[in-house]
Order: C-alpha cells, then sequence, then structure tokens
C-alpha cells in the first residue's frame, strides 16, 4: 500500500452518467473504497468536492462544449493519472458518430434552429484523448462492475492496472455459449474489446459492439468469414460504427490496409 | 429567428439550474436552463434498422435506460405491428417496476428527505436515520436486481429486443424476486406514512393541469396506448403532439412542451391525480387515508406520490411474477413488415416519455423523443416563480433559494442535477435599460399603453405612447385602439411591449422590465393582461411579449400624473430615443 491515500476525483462530461452510475452501484465495494482512497470530487454522490491535486482522474463523458474543453484541461493539470472510463470518453461515444463537421452542424441546426444558446458553445462530441493525454482506457457502455474494481483495486496498491486484452469472444467460449456466427446471426464478438462477460451471447442475442473495437482484433480473416456468410460490408461497418465513435475511422482504415 | 423545427431531446442530467431575479418586490424573472452539450440523439438513429435504435435510445440516460428501451420497443412494435405474447408483456412489466422501485427509492430517501428532517445530505442524516438509510440502499439494490435479472445488466441491458425476450429469466430467479417483495412490505408501508405525513410547506400551491399514460383495464399502472389528463380528458398516444406542443427557449437545450398554451405536469403526482382512484389493497387504503386537496396543486407532494408508488410496486411484483410464471416463455416475434410509423409511450419514473418512429425500407427514416423533463420545464418554472413571489410577499426573502430547491429536487428531474441549484439574483435599478436595449438591438418592438386616462398615475401608460408616437416611433398602440394584426403581424419575431402602471409594492416611479408570462403568473397582474395572453397571442407571441411597468404613487379620478412617475416616464423616453 502506498503510505497515502490516493486522492482521487470522478468526472462527468456528456454522457448518460452510466458509468458514474455504476461506480454508485458498487454499494457494498465503495464504502471500502471510500475507507481506501480519499475522493475528492464526486458529483453524482457527494456535494463537497474539492479541486485540488490529484493521484487519479477518472472522467466520463465526451467532450461537446467549450466549456468541457476548459474542464477537462484543468482536470490533466491536476492529475498525476488520467482514466478514461466508458465509451464516450474513450471513443467519443454513440454521439461522436456525424465524424464530418459540416454534417454535424447541419444536424444540429436541424434540432435548435438558428436559436443562439446563450450559455455554452456546442462542439461536435470527441474522446477526451482529443485534447488530453489519457494513461489508461476503461471501455464499456457503461463500464464493467468487475473490470472497474480490479482497475482501482490495483491503482489503490500502487500497481498500473492490467486491462483485458482479447475480444468478447474469449469470455463467450468461457461461458461455454455455441458461436452465434455458427447459425448465421451477424455477431460483433471478434471485433469488440472484452469486458462485459459476453453478456449480450448468454443471453441468446448477438453482440451489438458497446464495448467498442478491439484494436487487435483479426480484421482481415473475420471481415472475409462475414462476407463469406453473405453479411454486407456497408452492413457490418455501420453496426460497428455505433459504439465506435471517431475511432471507427483508424480501425477501418487499418482494416483496408490489411485486405490488400 | 427562423423556422424552428422540434426534432431534439436533451437529458437532463448533470449541468442544469434555475435562477430567479429579484427586481424590488417583483421577481421578474425564473430561469430553469440546462447547460449540458447537445447530443442530437434523434438525428444519429437515423439510418439505422430498428433493432439498433433499441440499442442505442437507452443511452440516452443511464437512469431511466430501461424507460427508454421499453417506450422504444412499444413505439416500434407499433410501427411494425407486431404483437407480443402476454408473458413478454409481464416481464417488461416487472422489469419497468424494478426501475421505479431503484429510482423512487433513491429518490425519496437521499435526495428529498435530507431537506424535510434538516440534514445537509443522506450520511449526515443516518445519524438519526440509520434504518432507513440502510433499507432504502437495499431497496435500491432489489430495484437493481430485477433489472438486471430482466434486462441483462444493472445498466443498458440488452436482453429485452423487438418481440420479445432474448432468454427469459428462471423460475428460481422470478421466485426470489417475488419473495423478497413480501419481505420488504413493513418498511414500505412504514415509508408511505412517513412521506405523506411529512410537513409540506404551502408556497408554491397553484392549480395544473397533470397528464400521464391510461393503463387498459381501469388499473393503475405505467403504460397505456393513451394519454390521461386529470380534467378527463384522453388523447391517443398516436396523436401525443397534440399534448407535447414542443418549442425551444434559447437559455436552455432542454425543449419546452405546452397544452393549449399551458404549462403541464408529469410524474408520480400527475400518476396518482389521474388515476389514485383505481388503485388497490394497501396502496388504495392509503390512498383513501392520505390523498386529499393539496396533492392537487403543490408539486411537493410528489415525494407522498412516489412513496404511495413504491407501495403500489411492492404489491404488484408478487403478482406480476405469480402470472408470468403460470405461462410458457415464448420464441421473439419477428416483423413481417419493413415501413411503418408509431409512437410508443411509457411512465418513466419521473414522467411520461414518449418515442415516436417512422420506419422506411427497414431503416429508421424519421425519429422523436420527448422527455418527462422536457414536458415538466414549464412548470417547473412557474411553480418557482410562484414560490418565490409568495416567500417576497411575506417578508422571507432568505428562504427562496432554499424553496426553489425543493420545488425542483421534487420533479425529480434526475439524479445530479437535483443537488442544490438555485440562484436568487438581485436586479439593479436600471436593470430595465440594459432589458430595454436588449429588447430594440435588432428589431422595434411594437409598443402597446395600457390604463385608464384620467386617473392620474393608471394613464401613464397611454401618455407614454402618444409621446412615443409624437416622436415618430413606429407601431404604437393605445389599448383601445388596438387591432388584432397589430399583434398578429408580429408572429412572434419582434417583442411586444406593454407599457403600464405597476404596483411593485416600490417606491413610487419605480421601473421594471418583465416577461409578459411572467406577469401572467403573478394574481395581482394578471388580472389585467390574462385576456390578452390567452386570447390573442400565440405562444411564440407570448414568450416575447414584456411589460414596462412604472410604480404608481396614487391612482385617483381626476388627478394628474405625479411628479416621480412623470419624471419615470421621461427617462423611459430619453431611453427609447438613444
Amino acid at each position: 500500500m502506498p503510505k497515502d491515500k490516493l486522492k482521487i476525483g470522478i468526472y462527468e462530461l456528456t454522457g448518460c452518467a452510466g458509468d458514474a452510475l455504476l461506480v454508485v452501484d458498487c454499494e457494498n465495494e465503495l464504502v471500502d473504497i471510500f475507507q481506501a482512497a480519499d475522493i475528492e470530487a464526486f458529483l453524482m454522490a457527494k456535494s463537497d468536492n474539492n479541486d485540488g491535486e490529484l493521484d487519479v482522474a477518472l472522467v466520463e463523458g465526451s467532450v461537446t462544449t467549450e466549456k468541457e474543453i476548459e474542464e477537462l484541461l484543468d482536470i490533466r493539470k491536476r492529475s498525476k493519472v488520467l482514466v478514461a472510463i466508458g465509451i464516450c470518453a474513450s471513443l467519443g461515444g454513440i454521439q461522436a458518430c456525424f465524424l464530418d463537421p459540416k454534417e454535424w452542424e447541419k444536424n444540429l441546426k436541424k434540432v435548435y434552429g438558428e436559436v443562439d444558446m446563450i450559455n455554452t458553445k456546442a462542439l461536435p462530441s470527441k474522446p477526451i484523448d482529443a485534447f488530453v493525454k489519457v494513461d489508461y482506457y476503461l471501455p464499456g457502455c457503461p463500464i464493467g462492475r468487475e473490470q472497474f474494481l480490479f482497475t482501482l483495486t490495483r491503482m489503490l496498491n500502487g500497481n498500473p492496472p492490467e486491462l483485458y486484452r482479447f475480444p468478447v469472444c474469449m469470455e463467450c467460449k468461457w461461458n461455454e455459449n455455441d458461436c452465434l456466427l455458427n447459425k448465421n446471426i451477424l455477431c460483433l464478438g471478434p471485433l469488440t474489446a472484452a469486458g462485459c462477460g459476453s453478456v449480450c451471447i448468454n443471453h441468446n442475442l448477438p453482440c451489438v459492439g458497446c464495448w467498442g473495437p478491439y484494436e487487435e482484433a483479426n480484421r482481415t480473416a473475420e471481415f472475409k468469414l462475414l462476407l463469406e456468410k453473405g453479411f454486407s460490408e456497408e452492413h457490418v461497418k455501420n453496426k460497428m460504427a455505433n459504439f465506435s465513435g471517431t475511432k471507427i475511422v483508424g480501425f477501418f482504415s487499418q482494416f483496408k490496409g490489411e485486405k490488400k | 429567428m427562423k423556422k424552428i423545427s422540434i426534432e431534439h431531446l436533451a437529458r437532463v442530467e448533470g449541468n442544469g439550474g434555475v435562477t430567479a431575479t429579484l427586481d424590488g418586490k417583483v421577481v421578474t424573472d425564473v430561469k430553469f436552463f440546462v447547460n449540458e452539450g447537445p447530443r442530437l440523439i434523434e438525428r444519429l438513429t437515423l439510418g439505422k434498422t430498428p433493432e439498433e435504435d433499441v440499442n442505442l435510445v437507452p443511452r440516452i440516460c443511464a437512469i431511466c435506460t430501461l424507460s427508454h428501451k421499453y417506450a422504444a420497443l412499444r413505439a416500434m412494435e407499433k410501427a411494425l405491428d407486431i404483437r407480443v405474447p402476454a408473458k413478454v408483456s409481464l416481464l417488461r412489466e416487472l422489469m419497468h417496476l424494478g426501475e421505479m422501485v431503484e429510482s423512487h427509492s433513491l429518490h425519496v430517501f437521499y435526495l428529498a428527505l435530507p431537506d424535510y428532517v434538516g440534514f445537509p445530505n443522506a450520511i449526515a442524516m443516518a445519524s438519526k436515520f440509520a434504518l432507513e438509510v440502510k433499507i432504502a440502499l437495499e431497496m435500491k439494490q432489489y430495484g437493481n436486481q430485477i433489472m438486471k435479472t430482466t434486462s441483462g445488466r444493472y445498466i443498458h441491458g440488452e436482453n429485452p429486443v423487438i418481440g420479445g425476450f432474448g432468454r427469459f429469466p428462471g423460475r428460481d430467479e422470478l421466485v426470489a424476486i417475488k419473495n423478497r417483495a413480501i419481505q420488504f412490505m413493513p418498511f414500505v408501508l412504514m415509508t408511505v406514512k412517513l412521506f405523506c405525513e411529512l410537513d409540506y410547506p404551502e408556497a408554491p400551491e397553484a392549480e395544473t393541469l397533470y397528464a400521464c399514460c391510461n393503463p387498459p383495464a381501469d388499473k393503475y399502472g405505467l403504460v397505456g396506448d393513451e394519454i390521461i389528463l386529470s380534467n378527463g380528458e384522453t388523447i391517443d398516444v398516436q396523436d401525443y403532439k397534440n399534448l407535447t406542443n414542443e418549442f425551444i427557449v434559447s437559455h436552455s437545450y432542454c425543449k419546452r412542451s405546452h397544452y393549449k398554451g399551458k404549462p403541464y405536469s408529469v410524474g408520480a403526482l400527475a400518476r396518482v391525480n389521474c388515476l389514485g382512484e383505481r388503485l388497490d389493497g394497501e396502496a388504495k387504503k392509503m390512498y383513501k387515508k392520505y390523498f386529499n386537496a393539496r396533492w392537487t396543486k403543490n408539486p411537493l407532494f410528489n415525494n407522498a406520490a412516489q412513496a404511495l408508488e413504491l407501495l403500489f410496486a411492492f404489491e404488484r411484483i408478487p403478482e406480476v411474477v405469480n402470472e408470468a410464471l403460470k405461462l410458457p416463455d415464448a420464441a421473439i416475434v419477428t416483423a413481417q413488415n419493413k415501413d411503418g410509423k408509431g409512437a410508443g409511450a411509457v411512465e418513466a419514473p419521473r414522467g411520461t416519455l414518449f418515442h415516436y418512429y417512422e420506419i422506411t425500407r427497414g431503416l429508421v427514416s424519421h425519429s422523436d423523443l420527448i422527455t418527462p423533463t422536457a414536458q415538466n420545464a414549464e412548470d417547473i418554472e412557474r411553480y418557482c416563480y410562484i414560490a418565490a413571489q409568495k416567500l417576497l410577499d411575506s417578508g422571507q426573502e432568505d428562504k427562496i433559494k432554499d424553496r426553489m430547491d425543493l420545488v425542483i429536487r421534487s420533479f425529480d428531474p434526475c439524479i445530479s442535477c437535483s443537488v442544490h441549484m438555485a440562484q436568487v439574483k438581485k436586479a439593479s435599478d436600471d436593470n430595465w435599460r440594459d432589458k430595454l436595449a436588449e429588447l430594440t438591438a435588432t428589431t422595434s418592438p411594437v409598443f402597446v399603453g395600457m390604463g385608464m386616462a384620467g386617473w392620474s398615475d393608471d394613464g401613464v401608460g397611454l401618455e407614454l405612447a402618444r409621446a412615443l408616437r409624437r416622436r415618430g416611433v413606429d407601431d404604437v398602440w393605445l389599448e383601445a385602439e388596438l387591432e388584432d394584426r397589430a399583434l398578429s403581424d408580429t408572429n412572434g419575431r419582434r417583442p411586444v411591449v406593454f407599457l403600464d402602471a405597476v404596483d411593485f409594492g416600490a417606491a413610487p416611479g419605480k421601473i421594471a422590465i418583465i416577461p409578459l408570462q411572467t406577469a401572467a403568473w403573478n394574481s395581482v397582474l394578471s388580472h389585467r393582461f390574462l385576456p390578452l395572453v390567452t386570447g390573442r397571442l400565440n405562444l411564440a407571441q407570448q414568450k416575447n411579449s414584456f411589460l414596462l411597468g412604472i410604480q404608481p404613487s396614487s391612482v385617483r379620478e381626476g388627478e394628474p400624473i405625479s411628479e416621480p412617475v412623470f419624471r419615470a416616464m421621461e427617462k423611459i423616453l430619453e431611453e427609447i430615443k438613444k
């Protein structure tokens, strides 16, 4: 154990607050965490929040306003380690699907017309690493309870977190599920980062990709397989794009290179 | 302002608040705002398959995730003409009740109760209410457990799909849920007693219209194909736009709703007002015991209504489980249609939630999502105003901030924005100059002089209008000559400024500019303006109309305008000349 208690801050930018809520939902463990670490800031759980120096900052949500950029830069400046929690912070989230700024602006106008908002200027949704250095990523929509507690306890003990480096298929095999691809059901498990415990396949449903892309996935083989099964390239990419945010571009450009 | 199309959704969570501006003895402005960045959820569902849409939309809010899921499922199944088996409906009801147990128990015990028993937060409250704090947490965990068992995860579970469930919960899991519900009953009854007997302050008390889903078969419940209003009217969910009439305000990313030009409320209190007579069992007994006229007009009773709904949920859960256990699991019903449109409504813990989709060749071509907080926003502002003005009238200015906090929190907008967020601002004496400059910045307003000529200061509005005309200002009208076209031509694009003597309870000659809507909520000012507001101005015009008032010193027949009021008039003319 480090001599002093770690100072931790948990922050929410734009998103559904599901990652922070999941931390709150770890009720029983939360008592121990609050004892083992100093929770300096956690807006959802407490009202007396400090904005001083931090050992670890956990940041949920994507950046969608100018004010949030300032907030984020301030958090980075005060923190030794910054962890992105959830796919909004890691990838930009489902709201980062308008990759072309013009397309985004068109849609913003469709929704709000020409009304000028007086409080804050809106921006296309971006992951936090578009603005600051991120030390670790905890993917998920929302993050997984086990992976969160595992990561946090390792850090509390002064060790670097060990993140899962395998796709959903690995967990799916551990759970002894039948592979849905064998039944010609489009499952994104082979392309998606693990950590959810293959929850959808455990419920006889295909993986929807909500933990975002698994960077080391064997894209070439997987894509070939899906094409053989009769799924179109567009269909697979659209489905994969739902939860991959701005990172979908890199994921598929790499993909293209491999295909050649 | 150009034409605004209403296609947006903003979750109220995180960054939001209310600001009230006090000008002397009058609350001149109340604004409820949400500062969170826009996510354009409705736009990003376009081009997705119905299945993908149902994966994506629960991500709007982690707290109401299953309500969003359920509303989307109902809309999609309506659009694609899918009818699900009874077991599917029952297990969806169970997951929905689980979400309500989680949300209500958290809200009443952890967010609302500390205010009423004089503690800053729930942790501090534990010193005196140890049992309540402990069992409330268990109750919340129990709600989470139901959500996980039925939906697959605590948050954003994917098990409920269009046409059914991926996997049905096992018999043992369901029986465990039922048994646990029965164990909680003594605590739930204590909860109802506690919250129904709290001392809810009188300010704010004012009538409103309540709306909720009308469950079938004359039952209390959380879904329906119809909306019922507290005045007895019903609206088909497919015609939901007749209820919601959404519009945008520039101070917030959260849209607003009006029914027939008036705000309405949704949520637990709305449900108890519309459906309370249909309750059964212990819930019926408690309803008979505690429901009274104050529940029909005081938003703070929402906490009592939530407690009553917890009792309804804990009585209903064992029934749902018993019924579900009698039925076989069913395969997922698949859609035969690739085109269609449909709306679905459910009661989220904090009120009615609408999803509407159009499906073209198997993909979403239009979507419209309307959240409870967007519908409540106008009433939140109105009740904050009423509370603030009543406290100001009775000399309790120092209580305004806390009381507005209480009002907002009672609407249960969502967890993080329910924390302290009210602000009270004092306007400077010259505040009216800035406001007037704002109104005349881009376009010239229409001025309307009001009042009674020959009654000393009551004639100041008319006198001011005549003086403006003499100085060559266009579009100046006198009350008696006012033609409808003078107002209708503005179409909400040009501000309308009514000039009149107004009793602010301040020193004679005091000048203030108040939004007309605020004036309409004020009991003293409203008798004069209400006919104008409701009869002749549409909503866009009401939102862009203002009252420029001067405090009179006396109102006597046959006397001239008093000295201070005359000077105030000169100041205004000077300012408009600029």
